[in-house]
């Protein structure tokens, strides 16, 4: 059963579609122990390059995982139980795993997973991949092609407590953006990186402010985001910390320049967004998002660029979303193929990892 | 006992203290006529009793596996050696204490032997964790506060604060979401400090979650600040004690602080005493151990900085004598106060206040001079 609803205020028109640009090189990459610290949010770039980000370690990492071997066509995943699974593979007890993230490699379909191994301050960060079977190894950072750049403003040695924790990565025409929040200022760059990364290769802050109703601004850590593109024009739909969700041209996200986002939609108090996926279903355009108390959002992309922005908080001028009742629990989402998104989704104490149809 | 035809399996319950080191197996009885026993040793699993050639075709774990846990799991990840004749299985990381570990070897021409080893549970370790302190140390805050850190005695668990971290009305009953649950959770590098952020859609002007359902904390009312004892440190031990922190909660507070309205004590010259600032109102107090630095004539001052009186004073004592001369202070801009007020810049900007149309600077330079 779906549920409609009517969301305050929203903006449309685009013509979604992923943006991830395949045909960069992972030459400029070093053979040897990929240095990770942690293991949080992952993405995947061209060529089968998994970038990972490590909030310990202030750094993303670029990883070539050598899997670049095209799934066939309507494939599936199951594995019920992920928690358990993992947590047997590496000798302990599911209380003693986190599973931060799970992406899908767009070439392979494999699923890769960032785990942790432990909770307290030994806890050992691990790559692991799980194959169309439901096989789950693990992706040995002993000796694998890697490269990795220093987040800007990373912990000083005069701050050793300061550290930005990552909450979100994505690879976009040429450059992986990082969001992340600070445990000390309310900070709020979204960092921009070119890749290939190169020696000189930094990570520049984008100031990203939060214009509330034409009236105040304020700061506005990204909590996590996803690229699409309208009419040749690549976009991130974001959500803020503080529950708007906004778009902003990536041609706005400069190296240094200050960008408010433009308010699409509020999704309301005690409310989270997760993830999110855009896809394309029977010619229309969607967006797919996971939320911590709100579900499964279902919300129409196609006219994103026509609605108006919310500028006050009175108007009721929303898109109409669907909450998908039957995907509830979700904890993470990413887009499996063309068909069907991956979910990572809590049934009781455990946790399944399956694939679904993109409703 | 069984010869050929079923698998045999074998439980043995190792008794030794402590796990790993002495991890000295038991394992199984022999397997009669062949007499192959699976042992495990040091961490590791060695099947005794049988030759191994070279790796079969599918790998060493087509022969031999070992699974942690129960049910229909995967084995663990390892490596294969063969070590002093025998086939020995090397576990990617130690078994946890407490796992029942069950070790399958298939020989190729016999029945499969198992073997079950039982770990045993690590002595639990003391609860001497606590919560050391939560700033602002004040007991009045603003309504809209921004953040809190809670700093830990010991290094503390991740993944489970939001279940340990409450918030009290007067009452005693919870308040629903007050602040931002992020899974990540905002540690630092030790995992001894934690920064708990008030949900900011709930602070900020104009936003949804804030007319919707009001701000966490509301002016002229008492709240407490609870962390429950058994939150898992780090070792897994429960803390120490809950924690309580009671505060009574004023209006929100949207003037950014003023650095000409802090007073300076300059120090003497050739004295090693410290310079103190005094703050008209609580400042952060993380950001006040890095965002205020001295120098002076010749340079960057090196010393040690206290924060006191409820982070209302910030006290700098150098390394060397003061030099008599001109001294400054530089203050980064992004210093906020409990609310996240910027110095020279409100939380949420009013933009039809001309005040913040003036360019922002990113710092502040307080000058001062030793006295005689």
């Amino acid at each position: 059963m779906r549920l409609s609803y009517s969301l305050s205020g929203l903006a449309a028109g685009l013509c979604c579609a992923a943006v991830l640009a395949f045909g960069a090189s992972s030459g400029s990459m070093q053979t040897g122990k990929a240095p990770l610290k942690s293991a949080g949010p992952m993405a995947f770039g061209p060529d089968g390059i998994l970038f990972v980000g490590d909030s310990q370690g202030a750094a993303i990492m670029a990883l070539d995982v050598s899997d670049r071997t095209p799934a066939r066509s309507g494939g599936s995943l199951e594995i019920k139980g992920v928690n358990d699974k993992v947590a047997a593979l590496l000798g302990t007890s599911a209380d003693q795993i986190l599973i931060q993230d799970v992406v899908v490699n767009p070439i392979s379909k494999n699923v890769y997973l960032s785990v942790s191994r432990g909770r307290g301050p030994d806890a050992v960060p691990m790559i692991l991949r799980a194959d169309a079977a439901g096989k789950i190894t693990e992706v040995s950072l002993e000796n694998i092609k890697h490269a990795s750049v220093s987040l800007p403003d990373g912990p000083a040695e005069a701050s050793r407590q300061r550290l930005e924790t990552i909450t979100s990565v994505k690879y976009v025409n040429g450059n992986v953006y990082v969001a992340g929040l600070s445990n000390e200022e309310f900070s709020s760059s979204l960092r921009s990186i070119p890749y290939p990364f190169t020696e000189a290769t930094k990570a520049a802050g984008i100031e990203i402010w939060h214009g509330s109703h034409g009236r105040f601004e304020t700061n506005a850590p990204v909590r996590t985001f996803v690229p699409y593109e309208i009419d040749h024009q690549t976009s991130i739909l974001a959500a803020y910390t503080c529950t708007p969700l906004v778009k902003i041209p990536v041609s706005d996200l400069k190296p240094g320049s200050k960008v408010k986002g433009t308010t699409i939609a509020e999704l309301g108090a005690g409310n989270r967004p997760l993830d999110m996926i855009v896809y394309t279903k029977d010619g229309k355009h969607f967006i797919l998002m996971a939320n911590s108390a709100r579900g499964v959002m279902k919300l129409p992309a196609d006219n994103l660029e026509t609605f108006q922005p919310i500028t006050r908080q009175t108007e009721i001028t929303g898109v109409p979303y669907e909450t998908i009742a039957s995907l509830k629990g979700v904890q993470q989402l990413d887009k499996f193929d063309d068909a069907n998104a991956l979910v990572l989704i809590a049934s009781g104490s455990s946790l399944d990892l399956r694939t679904v149809p993109l409703p | 006992m069984n010869t050929d035809k079923k698998p045999i399996r074998l439980s043995v319950f190792i008794r030794v203290h402590p796990w790993p080191l002495l991890l000295f197996l038991l394992a199984a009885l022999p397997c009669a006529a062949q007499q192959i026993a699976i042992r495990m040793e040091a961490g590791a699993f060695r099947i005794e009793g049988w030759q191994p050639a070279a790796p079969p075709a599918d790998g060493w774990p087509s022969l031999f596996q070992v699974f942690a846990g129960e049910g229909d799991v995967p084995a663990m990840l390892g490596s294969y050696s063969v070590d002093g004749g025998s086939l020995v299985f090397h576990p990617r990381f130690p078994v946890a204490p407490g796992m029942r570990v069950r070790a399958v070897f298939h020989p190729p021409e016999s029945a499969p032997i198992e073997a079950v080893f039982e770990v045993p549970k690590a002595a639990a370790p003391a609860a001497t964790t606590r919560v050391a302190h939560v700033y602002p140390s004040i007991n009045v805050l603003p309504e809209n506060q921004l953040k809190f850190y809670v700093y830990f005695s010991a290094p503390m668990s991740k993944g489970r604060a939001w279940q340990k971290i409450h918030l009290l009305d007067a009452a005693g009953a919870l308040v629903v979401l007050p602040f931002l649950e992020l899974d990540e959770e905002l540690w630092d590098r030790d995992s001894t400090r934690l920064t708990v952020l008030f949900d900011p859609g709930r602070i900020k002007r104009e936003v949804r979650p804030l007319k919707e359902i009001g701000p966490s904390i509301q002016a002229g009312k008492h709240y407490t600040l609870l962390i429950d004892r058994d939150w898992p440190d780090g070792r897994g031990a429960p803390l120490a004690q809950e924690f309580r922190k009671e505060f009574r909660v004023v209006p929100p507070d949207r003037t950014p602080p003023d650095t000409a309205t802090w007073r300076i004590a300059a120090p003497r010259a050739g004295s090693a005493g410290p310079l103190v600032i005094q703050f008209p109102k609580p400042m952060d107090y993380a950001l006040l151990q890095h965002l205020l630095e001295v120098a002076g004539p010749h340079g960057p001052v090196a010393g040690s900085i206290a924060v006191e009186r409820e982070e209302t004073e910030w006290r700098f004592t150098p390394r060397e004598p003061w030099k008599d001369g001109d001294y400054r202070v530089t203050v980064q801009t992004t210093l906020e106060d409990l609310a996240g007020n910027h110095i020279g810049r409100a939380f949420d900007v009013d933009t039809f206040d001309p005040i913040t149309k003036s360019p922002p600077r990113e710092t502040v330079s307080l000058p001062f001079r030793t006295r005689h």
